[in-house]
């Protein structure tokens, strides 16, 4: 309501966030420019090589995105724990690779051969599924016992609840599993560090592997919800329940199983990029879960939360972002989650419906 | 028949996991050992180093009796037949799912299968003892044995003797006994008389003078912690639990106090060496802008925007004082080592001075948010927090008053850092994670939204007395996220209630349950 009133009023404060957005802008463009033509510290090749670090991470933080952006469509609650139902989904796909990886099948050529290396494509198949199905378990416990019961709190406390859950799975991760990193076993055709050399310029850029596989799941998932949520049964029913969870009952749809399922979904696709994270990145502990969990919350709401496409482009966009920021302001690269938040923090109080959202009525926000 | 029989399954199948669960993540050494020191079975262990098993029985036995407790649940108008019936399903599904645990655990181990690898807490020397030094299949036998045996006896035992009605009313009698005090005694009932509040008054007094004398500097050192999150609580409880106003990024505020008073007063890196309590203010005083310039832009956001908004403003701050960048300023990652330290007409003050000094700034800060709660400034937050729209119907300026409480709210917090650093003589970057904004959030939440006396019960819950279980160090955050969740569940409105003038009803649960539905 605020933003509507001061929309027609051009009230000072109106004056001066139009003004600093203006200045922003310049700024942002003089940097482009003088990158583009002036500097010259960074070649073309490192400029291709971020561009697709950041699309690869983007992907992964889309996936999750959608995670909370299908809860917070629903329920109105930021997920906070989804990040550790990510972080489960990347421990059962290491322990299912590590057991393939132990499972010998020798043949004629290789007496050495593990099906992982056998059979890399089964493997990873096997390994996606279980990690997917663990999280998608995961987030539907979650929501059995610690939100269910809160439907009718106000907002705070399944907030609460939420951090509450999301402290007590990292712990007991890192209580069963241990505090130390872990390295995921790859088949040896995506393996870590090689991929094909594409030229950019007079120099070449390598395209990992894992990075295109990576990348390529995650549109394919991306696709397949967006399917799922637009030609389904599920989908539709998972739409009237978020437009109005009366009305959704009145027309017979079962609001909880409704909800329950939304989860499950979340807990599939945050499985997924869980174990693609393991895959991309190799090393993982415990928290892993816990910064990705943050940021695709971030991008989820950058997109305009509640909004499908919203978080898958937010998710991209903060990828983006995080990876070409630091090169683009000249800034050093362990500041990329400063400036991936400054981002969020202008996004949110210049559009605070989100890029792709449109405003939500009062009681959603 | 039929859902007795589900319920029982489903018990039994939930203890059964949680059983496992607890001995992967090691906590049956730590529960055994501390069986033992009840028991004092520990004192006599023979040449052969082996513990006692009787320790582990018990712990399946206590397991067994909490199963059996569960069965009938609160109400007690079950027959016979159900409760054997849940009993015999519930002891055999939970001991049948441990002991096929333990059996394949055990087999695994007795073939050479080192577990360490992936769940450290199974080590070898453990393992044996989980056994009961036994075969695999003979230890499996017994817990389930004991397991089932327990479970059944207990289900019977409470049934005969009704147990259950008993508990029922007593726990009845006890939810309206707390209920009472927190809501009927709120401050002004209690301190009615004046004598009262005077005689109330010297004998705290003079106990939190003398205690700190006689404690000991470990006490005094988590008294200090404890008051320091008091602090943190009483500028947090402006923001969120009077206005309203969710702030997930707190740490900040108190990061910029403390760094704030470290930079000032040590000698590294930049000498400058300030008189302490100059250097208090100024940290107080760069917080509160700190506050006001995150304020100005973001206060028009409502509920979870601010919330991560907030969030993000935290971990921009974090992630600065740990970069190059501001290395210069802050020393980076090593953080900013002796820090000053306050003194008093030359003499520099002992632990026990500075627990008194902290104990005198939390009654000021009660003082000030006592105040300031009972103030037209904390109607008009409350206003704001209840219905935002209808307070600036009436005339509230919210935006002004929102920012005004984040601003005294960081002040707190900058005064709390300013404290922290000084009594640690240290500020670093890992002091000042998004954890410690979530413990502030949990004071706040968990004492109840809102009341003062709460926050106190709050920091002492979760910052108290996990420091004094030692033994269960490791545990204590795993514990603390489940509290949560089963507090959030059982009890939302916190543990000391804020007393609501504003409504007819004095039973604000019902208030905060009546808001949901509205809500929802």
């Amino acid at each position: 309501m605020d933003s509507k009133l001061k929309k027609r009023n051009l009230t000072p404060r109106t004056i001066i966030r139009v003004l600093v957005a203006l200045v922003i802008v310049i700024y942002l463009g003089w940097r482009v420019y003088q990158i583009a033509f002036g500097e010259g510290t960074f070649g073309p090749e490192t400029w291709m090589r971020l561009l697709i670090a950041g699309l690869v991470v983007g992907g992964m933080y889309a996936l999750i995105a959608i995670g909370y952006t299908l809860v917070y469509g629903i329920l109105f609650m930021i997920n906070f724990a989804h990040g550790e139902v990510m972080m489960l989904g990347t421990y059962a796909g290491y322990f299912i690779l590590e057991a393939l990886a132990a499972i010998p099948t020798p043949t004629a050529v290789d007496p050495e051969l593990t099906f992982l290396n056998a059979y890399p494509v089964i493997s990873l198949i096997i390994a996606f599924v279980v990690g997917a199905v663990f999280s998608a378990l995961l987030g539907y416990l979650i929501e059995k016992i610690a939100y269910r019961p809160l439907r009718r709190a106000p907002r705070l406390i399944p907030l609460i609840s939420a951090i509450g859950a999301s402290i007590f799975l990292q712990n007991a991760a890192q209580l069963l599993f241990g505090p130390q990193r872990r390295q995921y076993a790859n088949p040896d055709f995506l393996t870590r560090g090689t991929g094909w050399m594409i030229p950019v310029g007079d120099k070449k850029v390598m395209l990992t592997y894992t990075g295109v596989f990576s990348l390529a799941l995650s549109i394919l998932l991306m696709i397949g919800l967006f399917i799922l949520v637009k030609k389904t049964k599920l989908g539709k029913s998972m739409r009237a329940v978020a437009e109005n969870k009366q009305a959704a009952a009145l027309m017979g749809i079962d609001v909880d199983s409704v909800i329950s399922k939304t989860f499950i979904i979340s807990g599939v696709l945050a499985g997924a990029a869980g174990v693609m994270w393991g895959v991309h990145n190799g090393l993982f502990n415990h928290y892993v879960g816990f910064l990705p969990g943050i940021k695709a919350f971030t991008a989820a709401v950058m997109g305009g939360i509640g909004n499908i496409p919203g978080a898958m482009m937010g998710g991209m966009l903060l990828g983006l972002i995080e990876s070409l920021g630091p090169a683009l302001f000249g800034l050093d690269f362990q500041l990329k989650d400063v400036i991936a938040f400054t981002i969020l923090i202008l996004v949110l109080i210049f559009r605070p419906s989100g890029l792709l959202g449109e405003a939500l009525s009062e009681e959603k926000i | 028949m039929k859902t007795s029989l589900k319920r029982g399954i489903r018990i039994g199948f939930v203890t059964g996991f949680i059983f496992i669960f607890l001995m992967v993540i090691g906590f049956t050494a730590v529960g055994t050992t501390m069986i033992g020191n009840l028991l004092g079975t520990l004192d006599n262990i023979g040449a052969d180093a082996r513990l006692p098993v009787i320790n582990l029985l018990v712990l399946i036995c206590i397991f067994g009796v909490i199963t059996g407790i569960n069965i009938s649940g609160k109400n007690e108008d079950h027959n016979w037949l159900e409760i054997f019936v849940g009993g015999l399903s519930a002891g055999l599904i939970g001991g049948i799912f441990i002991a096929a645990a333990i059996w394949g655990i055990g087999s695994l181990h007795m073939q050479g299968v080192d577990f360490r690898t992936y769940l450290p807490k199974l080590t070898p020397d453990e393992l044996p003892y989980l056994l009961f030094y036994s075969t695999p299949s003979a230890a499996a036998t017994a817990y389930l044995m004991y397991f089932f045996i327990m479970t059944v006896a207990t289900a019977l035992l409470k049934r005969t003797l009704s147990i259950g009605n008993w508990m029922a009313k007593l726990s009845n009698r006890a939810n309206l006994g707390v209920k009472k005090l927190t809501t009927k005694i709120s401050f002004k009932n209690f301190f009615s008389s004046k004598l009262t509040i005077v005689i109330l008054l010297i004998m705290v007094g003079v106990a939190l003078y003398f205690l700190p004398l006689v404690w000991g500097s470990y006490w005094n050192y988590i008294m200090g912690t404890v008051a320091i999150y008091i602090l943190l609580g009483l500028g947090l409880n402006i923001a969120v639990g009077f206005s309203g106003q969710l702030v997930l990024g707190y740490a900040a505020f108190f990061a910029i106090g403390a760094y704030t008073f470290a930079i000032l007063t040590a000698p590294e890196p930049h000498g400058i060496e300030l008189n302490i309590w100059l250097a208090t203010l100024i940290s107080i005083g760069t917080s509160t802008l700190a506050g006001l310039l995150l304020g100005l832009p973001i206060l028009n956001l409502r509920g979870d925007y601010l919330a991560i908004v907030t969030l993000g403003f935290g971990e921009i701050i974090r992630i600065l004082i740990k970069s190059d960048l501001l290395t210069s300023l802050t020393n980076g990652p090593n953080g900013i080592t002796n820090v000053g330290q306050p003194s008093w007409l030359g003499k520099v003050f002992t632990d026990v001075n500075y627990v008194h000094l902290l104990m005198l700034l939390v009654l000021v800060g009660l003082f000030i948010a006592k105040r300031l709660k009972d103030s037209r400034t904390g109607r008009a937050w409350i206003a704001i927090r209840e219905d935002q729209t209808v307070a600036q119907a009436t005339g509230i300026n919210t935006f002004r008053y929102k920012i005004l409480a984040l601003l005294l709210g960081a002040a707190f917090a900058g005064l709390a850092g300013a404290l922290f650093a000084s009594r640690n003589q240290f500020a670093g970057p890992e002091d000042f994670t998004l954890m410690v904004s979530i413990n502030a959030l949990c004071i706040v939440i968990v004492g109840g939204m809102g009341s003062l006396p709460g926050i106190i019960l709050g920091a002492f819950v979760l910052k108290g007395i996990p420091e004094l279980l030692r033994e269960l160090e490791d545990y204590r955050l795993l514990v603390f996220g489940a509290l949560l969740v089963v507090m959030m569940i059982l009890r939302p409105s916190g543990l000391w209630p804020a007393g609501k003038k504003t409504s007819s009803s004095p039973d604000s649960d019902a208030i905060i349950q009546d808001k949901g539905e509205l809500e929802a």
